[in-house]
């Protein structure tokens, strides 16, 4: 006779509350209090704001699984958005500036990894540090002033369309197609599992959890190289400060899709919708008139609840 | 330890210890900087620009004093930059809508402390990791105070409340003055109490320390309190140095803290570290601070090199360690 | 067919054979103990070996040197005949020998396959990709050899305890493992799920799979093992069958051993009023019913084998672990709350392990001596290191401590000098009350005997003592009396003519 789970219900309809329950309550709130929330219009407008977001949630995504954290995305996304700017600027040629982009984001990436896996300082140390070298860098490379002058070819990639989708949603959608298949298909992906649920594990089967745990981080920086791309697109100028407290909105996001900080579990379709979530709120605060001050506190906010309640979780 | 029989040796004498050799150390490393930056350039080692350097040291000290104490319980308070901005910010309101600097420091001091009390909550009671309540905490608040602000500043404190940062005692910042109270305090707190004990003891082993009898809970609350009451008095030190109030005040205050807190040779690991360390590191990240300044280095390089500084601290602290 | 019955039928033939694999004279050595003490041992294909011992016999330390964990310091390997190292887990593993321990080494959010086959995934078209419909077939085939039908593709933090034990034997088959070494591995499972697992050994067995099997259960040793060896001391002390040989011969086997101690303890002081008295005592940690009395003057042990929730009972007298049911009085007035509440009160605890639970190892001898008495020391909360200093100093002095001074980091110190300091920072705080954990795990034997004279003389005066030890020898020399616990229950009380160590072993094994 097959056997059942002693624990018998899936895990996806336990998730699905959390994060759905969270976006159609703040679709439903939106749409009632704020003055053309519900158009068209402004629902694609969101969702092509939130494709920056995308690109460093789902990386984080898989951070967080290895119970670490990154918070230099921000700073690094600011770097290689000026990376994009200068040298496309200089060159003008996209693909040298995505390229620059990607180097520098996976230098950085990889020290980080470096720190965490074989120095061994941890994850929010380590990164608050390279945040301070990210951010200080930006500064030094555009000495505090915008770059200007970005040529068609970047400018052009924000409101393209390819088949009638704007290429940001489609460079977004590919990304997660790509990290859908990389975590559950590969065997990178298994052992991103293996970091968080049982390190043990690995060492036992003749693996080096220090080399997979770099390739993590690495994996984090280059994504914030290709999401420079983007922002210097969006802006049509490389700012010095522009993508500083992003990694606040992706850990954001992360949470609030469901992604634990303490059991190396891991939804990337969560940390979409929780993208969305957190798009939505911004957007829907902007609508009402509320400063951008209320948002981030607002958000804030549903990082504790999200993880208070991860916690609740966690001990049930 | 082969004759277990044999009688202990004579009392202990005093000899220096661990801490005291690695306080040594630091102290050195900030006089050679000195040295160094006499000899590189002649503005050093003016009057003037020493006592701005203390000056300078004392406004990271009094929000780093705070912060070693948690550190030393194997803690981290990120919130305490955006802690000072909003103490800041309301306490300078407090101060123009009544004319009391009395009753605006009062405030400043609640306001600091309510929020270090709830970042206590949220690491006891809720078990968030330290560093992500305190990361959220931060958020929480940099929005809550640009909002306050509505992107207003605040000018203009009666004068008697302006000495305070700003005013002269015999040729030297009262700053200076608050900062070797405060270091006195520290200290005292730190080496001289049960509560200071229990606090090195939580962070060396948190679980030996429950099962010794200490109250580890309290205790946290204790030391999240103590940081926000102590960025809550950095708060009015800034109100009354700048004579100003904003809601970005804070921003550039947190790192120095850590720095400070982590270059004095206080263990990220809990258990390790002194107040007068700290103030030792918020002496040398200042002087390199100073340094480029005096050399003409653009002030874009500060967030790389005190990033580079961080890390290292904690390399050298993670390598010297000593582990049985 | 019942199970027993099933497996009856499935004996080996005769020992003519060849053994499987066999160990000669391996000796493994740690600083101040000898685990394993030129143990000799044969396995042959297809048989259930049960291995009996006491709590420090050495069984978890040849299972570890069996899987390559350990590398053994002497002795020699021989597989079918021929003369092979285990240097490493990896070695282990190509000659099939794979242990079951415990704490399963699965990764929680992964589904059955993959933790089946974690390392050794089968590749997919595409480099570093996985062949899905593979693993989940691969998987399947291995599960329906151990005869456990269930979808490979759950999650295995979903599963039972039995499942996960299952998925475990499922990774060992599918490394192609002849010996199988299982630790316990009834001990988290209902009778269903029992028979499942006899069922599953049957099964093995007939395809000449060899089990290596550690048990406290009678019952099971008698109907499943095909062989039967007895360790003690880090000696095979003999091997039998289990047709040869009664329950209680085991018993006498498992515990016989040479007096070389001689113990302090004057047993002539009459037991002065109570002190302790713990009613219907039950936490979440697994234990229930637990009902202890302890007077002044007494030492009172507390016996049973390891997971049989003598700590547990202990940490929930101390507050450390919550409670949901019973009451504690302490001198007469009920007492809860958490250590700080049990220490002011004057209850202490001397914790299993000293190293993580009972020291700040990088803090000094002196720091560590007052870390308990505070309070006390210092009413006013200002604290002076000179008395702080004056009192680590005398109690140095008091407890013979052999440290340089009070400013040495007490990680530095030995084992038996770690612990005085444990005890010694109880005496500073004036506890009443000491509860020991194990106080002389790991303590070379003059140290011991100080241990205990130190204890007797607490009691001497005026104080009390619960005990917890392994060594049944230990209890049965320096207790008043003692409790046996089983199973997270109270088996059973022992007087001081009662106190044997057979009787403690028997308390402790029966299994109903």
């Amino acid at each position: 006779m097959r056997e059942a789970a002693v624990i018998s219900q899936p895990n996806l309809l336990r998730r699905i509350p959390g994060v759905a329950i969270v976006l159609v309550a703040l679709i439903a709130l939106f749409g009632a209090i704020a003055p053309g929330f519900l158009s068209f219009a402004n629902l694609s407008n969101v969702l092509v704001q939130s494709t920056i977001l995308t690109m460093l949630a789902l990386p984080m995504t898989l951070i967080i699984m290895t119970e670490g954290l990154d918070l230099s995305m921000g700073a690094v996304l600011t770097l290689t958005s000026l990376c994009v700017a200068i040298v496309s600027v200089a060159t003008h040629s996209m693909l040298l500036g995505v390229g620059a982009a990607i180097l520098v984001g996976a230098a950085f990436g990889l020290v980080n990894g470096w720190l965490v896996a074989i120095v061994g300082i941890p994850p929010f140390v380590a990164t608050l540090g390279t945040l301070g070298m990210a951010q200080g860098l930006s500064l030094i490379v555009s000495d505090g002033q915008s770059v200007v002058g970005i040529p068609h070819s970047v400018r052009d990639i924000y409101s393209a369309t390819f088949l009638g989708v704007p290429v940001p949603i489609v460079m977004a959608l590919v990304t997660y197609a790509v990290f859908h298949g990389l975590l559950y298909h590969t065997r990178f992906g298994t052992y991103v599992f293996a970091l968080g649920g049982n390190r043990e594990a690995l060492k036992y089967a003749g693996l080096s959890p220090g080399r997979l745990l770099i390739g993590v981080y690495a994996i984090g920086g280059i994504m914030a190289g290709i999401a420079g791309l983007l922002m210097t697109a969006r802006m049509n100028s490389g700012h010095p400060t522009a993508g500083l407290g992003m990694e606040f909105d992706a850990i954001a996001a992360v949470a609030v899709g469901g992604t634990s900080f303490e059991r190396g579990n891991g939804w990337l379709l969560g940390t979409l919708l929780g993208v969305i979530a957190v798009g939505i709120l911004r957007n829907g605060l902007n609508l009402i008139s509320m400063p951008s001050s209320v948002q981030v506190a607002s958000v804030g906010v549903l990082v504790i609840v999200a993880l208070f309640l991860d916690g609740l979780r966690s001990r049930s | 330890m082969t004759d277990i029989t044999k009688p202990t040796l004579s009392p202990s004498r005093s000899f220096l210890s661990q801490d005291a050799i690695q306080l040594f150390y630091r102290l050195l490393a900030a006089l050679l900087i000195c040295a160094a930056l006499s000899v590189l350039t002649d503005s050093f080692l003016t009057l003037g620009n020493i006592l701005n350097v203390l000056r300078q040291a004392s406004l990271t000290f009094f929000i780093a004093s705070g912060l070693t104490l948690v550190v030393l319980t194997a803690g981290l308070d990120l919130s305490v930059g955006a802690n000072v901005a909003l103490s800041a910010c309301i306490a300078g309101t407090v101060i123009h809508q009544t004319g009391s600097p009395t009753f605006g420091v009062a405030v400043a001091l609640v306001v600091g402390g309510l929020v270090g009390l709830l970042n206590g909550v949220m690491v006891t009671a809720l078990r968030i990791p330290s560093f992500i309540a305190t990361y959220g905490m931060l958020w929480v608040l940099n929005g809550l105070t640009y909002w306050y602000m509505a992107g207003e500043t605040i000018h203009g404190f009666p004068a008697g409340f302006r000495q305070i940062g700003s005013g002269y005692l015999f040729g030297v910042p009262i700053p200076v003055y608050l900062l070797l109270i405060f270091l006195a305090i520290g200290t005292l707190f730190a080496q001289r109490t049960t509560w200071g004990q229990e606090i090195y003891a939580i962070g060396a082993n948190p679980v030996a320390a429950r099962l010794s009898g200490i109250p580890v809970a309290r205790r946290l609350l204790l030391v999240y309190a103590v940081s926000g009451i102590m960025a809550g008095l950095a708060s009015i030190i800034f109100l009354s140095r700048l004579n100003s109030a904003e809601a970005d005040i804070g921003e550039s205050l947190t790192l120095p803290a850590i720095a400070a807190v982590l270059i004095g040779g206080t263990s990220l690991f809990g258990g390790v570290g002194t107040v007068f360390g700290t103030f030792i590191g918020a002496l040398i990240l200042t002087l390199v601070l100073n340094g480029m300044n005096l050399l003409s280095v653009s002030a874009n390089w500060q967030p790389l090199v005190t990033g580079v500084i961080v890390i290292l601290a904690v390399w050298l602290d993670m390598k010297t360690r000593r582990r049985t | 067919m019942s199970t027993s019955a099933a497996v009856e039928a499935l004996r080996p033939g005769s020992e003519g054979a060849t053994p499987l694999l066999e160990l000669r004279g391996i000796s493994k050595e740690f600083p101040g103990v000898k685990a394993l003490d030129g143990v000799s041992f044969a396995i042959y294909p297809g048989e259930v070996h049960m291995l009996l011992g006491e709590n420090g016999a050495g069984k978890s330390s040849l299972m570890k040197v069996l899987c390559g964990a350990y590398r053994a310091d002497a002795g020699e390997f021989y597989y079918k005949g021929e003369k092979v190292a285990i240097n490493s887990t990896a070695d282990a593993q190509k000659l099939g020998i794979a242990v079951i321990f415990q704490e399963f080494s699965l990764v929680p959010h992964l589904d059955i396959a993959q933790n089946i086959f974690l390392g050794r995934e089968p590749k997919g078209r595409i480099p570093g990709t996985i062949d899905r419909r593979r693993i989940l077939a691969d998987a399947k085939r291995v599960l329906d050899m151990i005869g456990f039908d269930i979808d490979p593709a759950i999650t295995v933090d979903k599963l039972g305890v039995a499942q996960q034990q299952m998925v475990e034997i499922a990774k060992a088959i599918s490394q192609n493992a002849r010996i199988l070494v299982m630790d316990e591995p009834t001990a988290a499972l209902s009778d269903r799920e029992t028979e499942l697992l006899f069922a599953l050994i049957a099964r093995l067995k007939a395809d000449g799979v060899s089990i290596v099997y550690i048990s406290h259960r009678m019952a099971e040793v008698f109907a499943l093992g095909d062989r039967i060896t007895v360790m003690r001391d880090g000696r095979r002390i003999d091997g039998v069958l289990p047709g040869d040989v009664t329950p209680d011969q085991l018993v006498r086997m498992m515990v016989g051993r040479n007096v070389d101690m001689t113990y302090p303890r004057n047993f002539a002081e009459k037991p002065g009023e109570v002190m302790l008295q713990v009613k219907g005592l039950a936490s979440p940690t697994g234990i229930a019913d637990i009902d202890i009395e302890v007077r002044r003057g007494e030492i009172v042990g507390l016996c049973g084998l390891v997971g049989s929730g003598r700590t547990e009972a202990a940490r929930a007298i101390f507050g450390a672990d919550p409670i949901t049911g019973g009451e504690i009085i302490f001198d007469g007035k009920p007492i809860s709350g958490g250590p700080d509440v049990a220490s002011r009160r004057g209850i202490a605890l001397i914790p299993e392990s000293r190293k993580s639970e009972g020291l700040a190892l990088l803090r000094s001898v002196g720091d560590n001596l007052v870390v308990s008495a505070l309070r006390k020391l210092f009413p006013s909360g200002m604290f002076d290191p000179r008395v702080s200093q004056r009192t680590a100093d005398e109690l140095i002095r008091q407890l013979r401590i052999v440290t340089p001074s009070a400013r040495q980091m007490v990680g530095l110190l030995s084992g038996g000098n770690q612990q005085k300091v444990v005890i010694g920072k109880w005496l500073a705080a004036g506890s009443r009350l000491f509860i020991f954990d194990e106080p002389t795990r790991g303590i070379d034997i003059g140290a011991k005997s100080e241990i205990f004279a130190l204890i007797d003389r607490l009691v001497a005066e005026g104080a009390a003592a619960l005990m917890i030890s392994s060594e049944q020898i230990e209890i049965c020399h320096v207790c008043d009396r003692a409790y046996v616990m089983r199973e997270g229950r109270i088996a059973g009380h022992l007087s001081r003519n009662e106190l044997t160590e057979e009787n403690i072993v028997r308390l402790g094994m029966h299994h109903a």
